[in-house]
């Protein structure tokens, strides 16, 4: 059985938020969803600043404290340590947001706008069906919709529904046919790595004896499968600028 | 069912079954808050909880759990008085309050259904909540609690005791004929007040009344624990919120209580059976509860500023200087004013209706008030990651919806008490109902 | 005799009933975080099945007819 785990290295990041694009992309998630987010903080007073990245994907703690307050067990850990929600179980209680430190759980608040991105776009025009060959987004990817694992349940990938909660999934649909996460394979600079822990020949088994690793938010306990190299943990002193629309 | 309306020359005490324009008035009322509430839910359950002001926590700057929550948190501890005092004056033998017991347990029933509902109409998937939570709870969940115990066992075991400690009533009750005598004969199921059966009836709800008050006390800390269990949520992850939770419990109830004796005192004129003996009691139950909770306040407040992590700092800041100071001083102001209030009466031993009344009502609104306080500020200014704070107001459909709750539980109180006497039948009434049988 | 008998017979099978049903939702003995289901469907059905049971038995204390009728 693999352990899946990622690696984020603040030495690499340059803040370009092309992973939370990817995971919008491969993801197909709501407008003001953003289950990979990059943090763009800035410290210091005027003139003396400095800026700094923080990509925030689920950390898929191992001690999860959504897991374990789930009332109906909609959120669950796979052995390979991958926390899904299954969607067709999920009563929209939204308590695993609020046990949740990081902040990484998005509620459907209303029926999911699949072609928000499209809506300004006309598919018609003979200009653009050259390039989409007919095709009208939004694109939905068939694998999200599929169930995996041995439990067989539904992953809130391709289960966007309105109330019900979902969150990043570590692009379960891509890890079981072998791929990266959408995200890990998109990073420009390879601060993003993704694998088994549990085997120590693998490059991110490697990558991690070698280099110091801390966790975010390490003092709640929550044993969280997302390593990161070089740079701090954030501060409350730290200000996030140049924040996408994220309201909804 | 008799619909043949036979000529009482008397009527059935305490108003029963008289349907005076003052009561259908209050019903049409009633009934036109709770359809504009219906109205609200339905759209909030058609365009989906974007209805409501509720927004995610983090990224999107909201908070995730709003209004409706704060009156989940509010109703459960309303029903905590009820079942108290009828409890209370069982195992101690408090038998000067026993007019009370009856609308106190009624009270408990009534708010226990309103945070049952409020906790549906929070839910996303409302339908698939109620199948889901029989089929998969796990006990894991501090949710558990407040399924299993306060919704179905509190509330089981409130309605059994309301049910068997108005049995003798509805027995005497049933000898009258009336529209409602089918309904009192059902009530009765039998009884017909031997010996016996009275020596059964005392066994009973003394051993319920003792199973119930353990139940009180895990129902309402299993609710504080839904809080105060979250480490990631600072201003929640502590071990006196349960405690805490019993007191304000009380607190609302107590006041709520009160309020609800003087409404039923004036409406079925009858202020000698409700006496100022009575007031005097719950004012001194409600003074010591208050303190209790007073208590519980400040010290959770030193320990907030004197030593605190960071986050803790922002969240207290925002509390007590912030955003929230508002709320919170003026929750503390409803708190403390009444508790001096009801010192001085204490102290005095001379006691007002009136004054009792406003300190119920003041302790209701600092209740709602402190309720709101927990469940919000530590979502909007209490993210351990460095996001920007966010903000939350309810809209338009989460007033409706609470008021429609409200409406909709004052419509039950008003039925009730057309289908069936407010106080215990005092001797005087019985001879007067049997006269007439 | 058989009103005290049946009462007692009520809450024992309450309090056994709230015990598998808690023993069947809660999973002891499993991974805590990872084994989110209940032993069998409906499990806290059960738990909350034996609240109710236990209560009821106050109802039947009180409601059960006595045997010989009249009096």
């Amino acid at each position: 059985m693999a352990k899946y785990a990622m690696v984020v290295d603040l030495e690499r990041c340059q803040g370009c938020r092309a992973c939370m694009e990817a995971c919008k992309i491969e993801n197909n998630t709501s407008e003001a969803m953003f289950w990979m987010y990059v943090f763009r903080f800035e410290e210091g007073v005027y003139p003396d600043t400095r800026m700094s990245f923080l990509p925030r994907p689920c950390q898929h703690c191992d001690n999860a404290p959504c897991v374990k307050v789930c009332p109906t067990g909609a959120r669950f850990k796979r052995d390979d340590g991958i926390v899904l929600t299954d969607s067709d179980r999920c009563i929209g209680c939204r308590y695993c947001e609020l046990a949740c430190p990081y902040g990484v759980n998005y509620f459907n608040w209303q029926k999911p706008n699949d072609a928000y991105y499209s809506d300004a776009i006309d598919w018609s025009d003979p200009d653009i069906q050259e390039v989409t060959l007919g095709a009208i987004p939004p694109y939905k990817n068939p694998a999200l919709d599929e169930r995996w694992g041995s439990e067989q349940r539904r992953t809130a990938g391709g289960g966007h529904a309105k109330g019900v909660m979902e969150k990043c999934t570590f692009c379960v649909q891509r890890v079981e046919q072998g791929l990266q996460p959408a995200c890990v394979e998109t990073c420009p600079v390879t601060a993003l790595r993704f694998g088994d822990v549990e085997d120590p020949d693998t490059p991110i088994s490697r990558f991690i004896r070698e280099r110091e690793t801390w966790h975010l938010l390490e003092e709640t306990g929550t044993e969280p499968s997302v390593f990161y190299v070089g740079g701090k943990p954030p501060s409350q002193q730290y200000r996030e600028v140049e924040r996408p629309k994220a309201r909804v | 069912m008799a619909t043949t309306t036979i000529n009482t020359p008397q009527p059935l005490p305490q108003g029963v079954g008289r349907l005076g324009p003052a009561w259908i008035a209050f019903v049409v009322g009633a009934l036109i808050v709770t359809g504009w509430g219906l109205f609200a839910y339905v759209r909030e359950l058609s365009d989906g909880m974007i209805a409501t002001g509720m927004r995610n926590v983090g990224t999107m700057g909201g908070a995730s759990w709003g209004l409706y929550i704060t009156m989940v948190v509010y109703f459960i501890g309303v029903s905590f008085a009820g079942i108290t005092v009828a409890a209370l004056i069982r195992v101690l033998r408090l038998d000067h309050l026993r007019p009370i017991a009856r609308f106190a347990e009624l009270l408990t029933v009534v708010a226990l259904i309103l945070g049952g509902l409020s906790i549906i109409i929070d839910l996303g998937q409302p339908v698939r909540g109620v199948i889901n939570l029989f089929r998969y709870a796990r006990p894991q969940s501090p949710f558990f609690g407040t399924f299993s115990l306060v919704i179905a066992g509190y509330l089981f075991a409130s309605l059994v005791y309301l049910y068997l400690g108005a049995r003798r009533d509805a027995a005497i009750l049933a000898k009258r004929p009336s529209r409602l005598q089918w309904f009192h004969r059902l009530w009765a199921a039998g009884y017909t007040d031997t010996d016996e059966e009275r020596a059964r009836h005392r066994r009973a709800t003394f051993w319920l009344a003792l199973s119930i008050i353990p139940l009180l006390i895990i129902a309402h800390s299993t609710l504080g624990f839904v809080f105060g269990l979250q480490v990631g949520r600072p201003g929640w992850y502590g071990t006196l919120q349960a405690p805490a939770f019993v007191a304000l419990a009380g607190v609302s109830g107590i006041g709520h209580l009160i309020v609800l004796a003087a409404i039923v005192g004036r409406v079925i004129h009858d202020r000698e059976r409700i006496g100022m003996d009575i007031f005097a009691w719950l004012g001194r139950l409600l003074m010591i509860l208050l303190f209790a909770y007073l208590y519980f306040m400040t010290v959770e407040l030193l320990t907030l500023i004197y030593a605190t992590p960071e986050v803790e700092k922002q969240l207290s800041d925002a509390l007590l200087l912030g955003q929230y100071a508002s709320v919170y001083w003026g929750s503390v102001a409803l708190l403390a004013i009444p508790a001096a209030l009801l010192a001085w009466q204490a102290l005095n031993r001379r006691w007002r209706v009136s004054w009792l009344v406003a300190s119920g009502l003041a302790v209701n609104l600092a209740a709602i008030g402190k309720r709101y306080l927990i469940v919000v500020p530590s979502q909007t200014h209490g993210t351990l990651l460095p996001y920007e704070t966010g903000s939350y107001s309810p809209s338009w459909v989460e007033y409706s919806v609470v008021l429609g709750i409200f409406a909709l539980g004052s419509l039950m109180v008003g039925l009730f008490f057309k289908a069936f006497p407010a106080l215990p039948l005092s001797e005087e009434e019985e001879r007067e109902v049997l006269a007439n049988a | 005799m058989r009103r005290r008998a049946l009462t007692a017979t009520m809450i024992i099978a309450g309090i056994a009933l709230m015990v598998i049903g808690y023993f069947a939702s809660a999973p002891w003995g499993a991974d805590v975080v990872r084994d989110s289901d209940p032993r069998f469907g409906f499990a806290p059905t059960v738990f909350v099945l034996g609240v109710v049971v236990a209560f009821s038995s106050a109802l039947v204390y009180e409601l059960l007819p006595d045997k010989k009728k009249g009096r």
